[in-house]
């Protein structure tokens, strides 16, 4: 995948990357954030717009019932009409990330499953978060909504604690039922972090996530990959078992290999299209890959924002 | 080359196995769990690759290594050429001449001597000859003479004569095969000279000759038609009349001859005079007895023989016995006196019977004299507090070979010094209210018990105990019953030569019913017997038998004794008088001390009665068994055989070729191993 081969670790000076193994073997999330934040953030330290506060955004006429205390005392003088003072409130953004939870999550061949990835890559967007005094909200869906933490800045703890406590238990179903129920809950603009497998078309896939963009969210879709979904690296000729419908079918490895490869392959670049096409920052992860991908790519995703803005 | 065990190339059929393997090639069982196989499924599903064998040379080394241990299972040799048969040659020849008493049947022995001197005859100067004379045993007259010699084989052969033994060709065939096989000389013969007799022929009973051995037998039959009379039985009645012991005397006799006997005559004769004659007349293959009158047992060991006259075959037609007045057993019962009623019950049942008879005195525990104890083989003690001098003098008796019977009750008591009696006595146990105790286990493999083994002979759980006393058995007793509770009823224990029993209840009345009961009597004869070491004696044995160790012992004094054959041969005893002695000859052998002239002890010697069976058998089911050989080959065909270490290394190919099997294997592991790590 090219998207991987762009954005290789070395990229990124300073930052410590730690093999996600490793922090598996953490156990506490709150503590791999930590670790693996705090590197990150002093890595990136020369961002011109990280740690960007209040800023001004507009004037806007006042209407009966706004509050006084924003109102300019400054321009009143000068034009004796009254204006309410608006400020860009992004300091104040909601920040919910949507796991997928189902089954196909709970997948693993090299010492971490792709839930344990997706839990101490939330952990750690949610840290970082956290840290900017922004709200911090977290959803986990399967074929429904699982968990529903709405966005507090208070949160953070209930996130990590429901995170801890996470497994994958039932199948997934359609991404579309959850996804649009719990768009309607995000009244406000904020930024929404989906992370799943996307084992569906992805046409449906794109159908179940543009609903979350329609209040100005912004969206940013993680698609978690184990590398033995990726490389297909199996020798010898044996059953298969599907983890979410407990089909079994005799598989030889050797033979579908490339087959295989090249059907993942046409999925992802299908996903990838069609994310772009509606605006959807779509970012492919590797769990054999340290999870600084991850958030550099949120943190590029949300520099690009502002430029636009 | 040949192979030993063809039948294991059945075994090649397993060849299949790694060709299935490889095309087959069946998926793992372990089943691996994958997130989705929603691309999996849309991969068309191929199988074919599975049906092309992908590792030729894997194959081909499984198979040769499959091939290679079939092969060597299958046990391939090289036949080589054997050495011509020896046609020619020296040879040694064993001659077997049956010498039992049948062989005195008509002219039989004369035959069979003139048959041997004609196997003597034939000897060339270089053979050499052997004279095996066999009947229940055999024993080698002459080994290997050679054929210049031929001369002491044929004296040896005028010498021998009949013996009162029982033909058994075995023993004669072990001794010729042992004399074969040490033998050098290239060719081996056996020349059985015998009546070739049904009865002396069980099977091959282990009698091998070496390979190549041959077996010429002569059957020395047919003669005369004549009866065959034997007497191969008497039964012996004793009575009492006026004080005297009488006997009255069965004979069985059979004619096994071809013709009937006539006006022939039964003679018993008692101390070698005539007793009485009877007449007797006996079909052809039927069989009589005759009954004489009865005459007085005066003195012991007196001899009897029933006559049955003169025919073809003499030897079977005299039955030889001896008899004794029975002896009684001597019994004293040791009573607290008084109005006590078991000395009663004890005296009135050891009273009956008369095989044997007992003769019981009754004493108390203080007038029982050294004379009593000497005198007696058994001392039945019954609820007497036995003084310690009175246990002391028990224990010698015991330990000298007599019999103690002790039976406890309230008063008993035993002093704690004198080691005797099986257990420890303790306190008396009251039954009386509630249930009584009554018999349980009983040890029904001891000669006490033995003889209510059988259901319905004695019902020992109908007694009822009021009353026992609790015993602490010592180490190495045997409870020979026990109440029901579990503690010990009789118990037994060996003292020096004796044996003591101790019965843990008093045979009266007060404690238990066990004197009203149907087992009480046979329980007590069983007992005395037992102590007593009662045995009937045998009024007589048969050739072939040997006399244990028992036999006079008891009457020879230390100093040894001489054996006086019904030859007038002796043969002295040692001082110990533990000599095997195996009875030869048909008669009387009497034991005599050394010291004087009197008679110790006779025992009657008869020859074996089924050797008087002159039913023939086909000598060629003795030749088959003596030459068959180990390993089923031929025999007498096969010539000389290959020497052992030949033989071994002809079929040793079996072993490289286990070995290349293995060594295919474990290069086969090897390669296997590198083609899965690439």
């Amino acid at each position: 995948m090219s998207l991987l081969g762009a954005h290789t670790p070395t990229a990124i000076p300073g930052a410590r990357f730690m093999d996600p193994v490793v922090l598996a073997r953490i156990g506490n999330l709150e503590l791999v954030a930590r670790a693996v934040c705090d590197g990150f953030i002093n890595g990136l330290h020369k961002a011109p717009y990280f740690g960007a506060s209040v800023d001004f955004a507009e004037h806007r006429g006042y209407v009966p019932g706004d509050d006084i205390r924003r109102m300019d005392w400054r321009l009143w003088a000068r034009t004796d009409r009254y204006y309410i003072k608006e400020y860009e409130a992004e300091t104040n953004m909601n920040f919910s990330v949507l796991l997928d939870v189902s089954k196909s999550m709970d997948y693993g061949s090299r010492g971490i499953t792709k839930l344990d990835y997706a839990r101490m890559l939330t952990a750690c967007l949610t840290n970082l978060v956290h840290h900017q005094r922004d709200r911090v909200g977290f959803v986990a869906f399967d074929s429904e909504i699982v968990e529903h933490i709405p966005p507090s800045a208070k949160h953070m703890d209930t996130v990590l604690h429901v995170l801890d406590r996470l497994k994958a238990g039932r199948p997934g179903g359609r991404m579309k039922e959850p996804l649009h129920k719990v768009a309607e809950h995000f009244g406000r603009r904020g930024v929404l972090v989906v992370v799943s497998d996307f084992y569906e078309d992805p046409e449906e896939v794109v159908d179940a996530i543009t609903p979350l963009r329609f209040r100005g969210n912004d969206l940013i879709v993680f698609h978690v990959m184990d590398p033995a979904e990726l490389e297909f690296g199996f020798s010898d000729a044996q059953a298969f078992e599907d983890l979410e419908s407990g089909e079994q079918i005799p598989v030889v490895p050797d033979a579908m290999r490339k087959e295989y490869i090249s059907l993942v392959n046409a999925h992802i670049s299908a996903l990838q299209q069609r994310f772009s096409e509606v605006r959807v920052d779509y970012t492919l992860l590797n769990t054999s890959q340290p999870l600084d991908h991850a958030l550099y790519r949120y943190l590029g995703s949300r520099e690009k924002r502002m430029r636009v803005r | 080359m040949g192979f030993l065990a063809p039948l294991f190339f059945v075994a090649l059929a397993a060849l299949a196995i790694p060709v299935l393997v490889h095309l087959i090639q069946r998926e793992k069982k372990q089943i691996q769990r994958f997130p989705s196989l929603m691309f999996v499924q849309r991969v068309p599903y191929k199988s074919t690759q599975r049906r092309r064998i992908h590792n030729w040379l894997l194959l081909l080394i499984r198979l040769s290594a499959l091939a290679l241990i079939v092969l060597a299972f299958s046990r391939p040799f090289f036949t080589r050429e054997t050495p011509p048969l020896p046609g020619t040659g020296a040879r040694e020849v064993v001659i077997l001449l049956d010498q039992s008493y049948s062989i005195g049947y008509g002219d039989h022995w004369d035959r069979a001597r003139a048959a041997a001197n004609d196997a003597i005859n034939g000897l060339a100067p270089a053979d050499r000859g052997s004279l095996v004379l066999f009947s229940t045993g055999a024993e080698i007259s002459l080994r290997s003479v050679g054929g210049n010699d031929r001369a002491q084989l044929s004296s040896a052969v005028a010498a021998a004569q009949t013996s009162a033994g029982a033909t058994r060709y075995a023993p004669a065939l072990k001794v010729a095969g042992s004399i074969l096989a040490e033998s050098p000389l290239p060719r081996r013969e056996v020349v059985l000279i015998s009546d070739f007799q049904r009865s002396g022929w069980r099977g091959e009973e282990g009698a091998r000759l070496p390979a190549g051995a041959t077996v010429t037998p002569v059957p020395i039959t047919g003669g005369t038609e004549a009866p065959n009379v034997s007497v191969t039985a008497v039964s012996l009645t004793r009575s009492t009349f006026s004080n005297q012991e009488r006997v009255e005397v069965t004979a069985a006799v059979v004619n096994r001859g071809t013709r009937a006997l006539t006006n022939g005559q039964l003679a018993l004769e008692i101390g070698g005079r005539p007793l009485e004659s009877k007449p007797l007349s006996v079909e052809a293959g039927a069989s009589a007895s005759v009954v004489f009158a009865p005459f007085s047992v005066s003195s012991n060991y007196m001899r009897g023989t029933v006559r049955a006259g003169a025919d073809a075959l003499a030897a079977d037609n005299a039955f030889n016995f001896v008899i004794s007045p029975t002896e009684p057993v001597h019994v004293v019962v040791v009573d607290r006196g008084g109005s006590g009623s078991a000395g009663l019950y004890l005296s009135r049942a050891l009273a009956i019977g008369d095989a044997p008879r007992f003769e019981v005195t009754v004493r108390q525990a203080d007038t029982l004299s050294d004379d009593d104890l000497r005198r007696a083989a058994v001392v039945l003690v019954n609820d007497v507090a036995a003084p310690a001098a009175l246990g002391r003098r028990l224990a010698r008796f015991v330990e000298g070979g007599g019999g103690l019977f002790v039976a406890l009750g309230t008063r008993s008591s035993w002093a704690q010094d004198v080691d005797l009696l099986p257990a420890t006595l303790q306190g008396p146990v009251d039954r009386t209210r509630g249930d009584a105790a009554r018999i349980g286990a009983l040890e029904y493999g001891h000669p006490v018990f033995e003889p209510f083994r059988a259901p319905r002979s004695g019902d020992f759980s109908a007694v009822r105990v009021f009353g026992y006393r609790a015993v602490e058995p010592a180490a190495s007793v045997q409870v020979l019953a026990r109440f029901d509770g579990g503690a010990p009823a009789l118990l037994e224990r060996r003292v020096g030569t004796g044996r003591v029993l101790l019965w843990t209840s008093s045979l009266d009345l007060a404690a238990s019913d066990f004197p009203l009961k149907p087992v009480f009597l046979p329980f007590i004869h069983r007992v005395a017997r037992h102590l007593s070491g009662y045995s009937e004696p045998a009024p007589w044995s048969t050739v072939g038998q040997v006399l244990d160790a028992s036999f006079g012992a008891a009457a020879v004094k230390p100093g040894g004794g001489v054996i006086v054959m019904p030859s007038g041969k002796q043969v002295p005893l040692d001082e110990e008088g533990s000599e095997v002695f195996e009875l030869a000859e048909q008669g009387f052998y009497e034991l005599r001390s050394r010291s004087g002239d009197g008679v110790a002890a006779v025992v009657a010697s008869n020859v074996d009665s089924t050797e008087s069976d002159l039913t023939g058998m086909d000598p060629k089911e003795i030749v088959a068994a003596a030459r068959a050989t180990d390993d089923g080959a031929r025999p007498g065909t096969a010539g000389v055989p290959l020497p052992p270490d030949a033989q071994e290394r002809s079929q040793r190919l079996w072993w490289y070729l286990l070995v290349l099997g293995i060594l295919v294997l474990g290069a086969d592991t090897l390669i296997s191993n590198r083609l899965s790590k690439s």
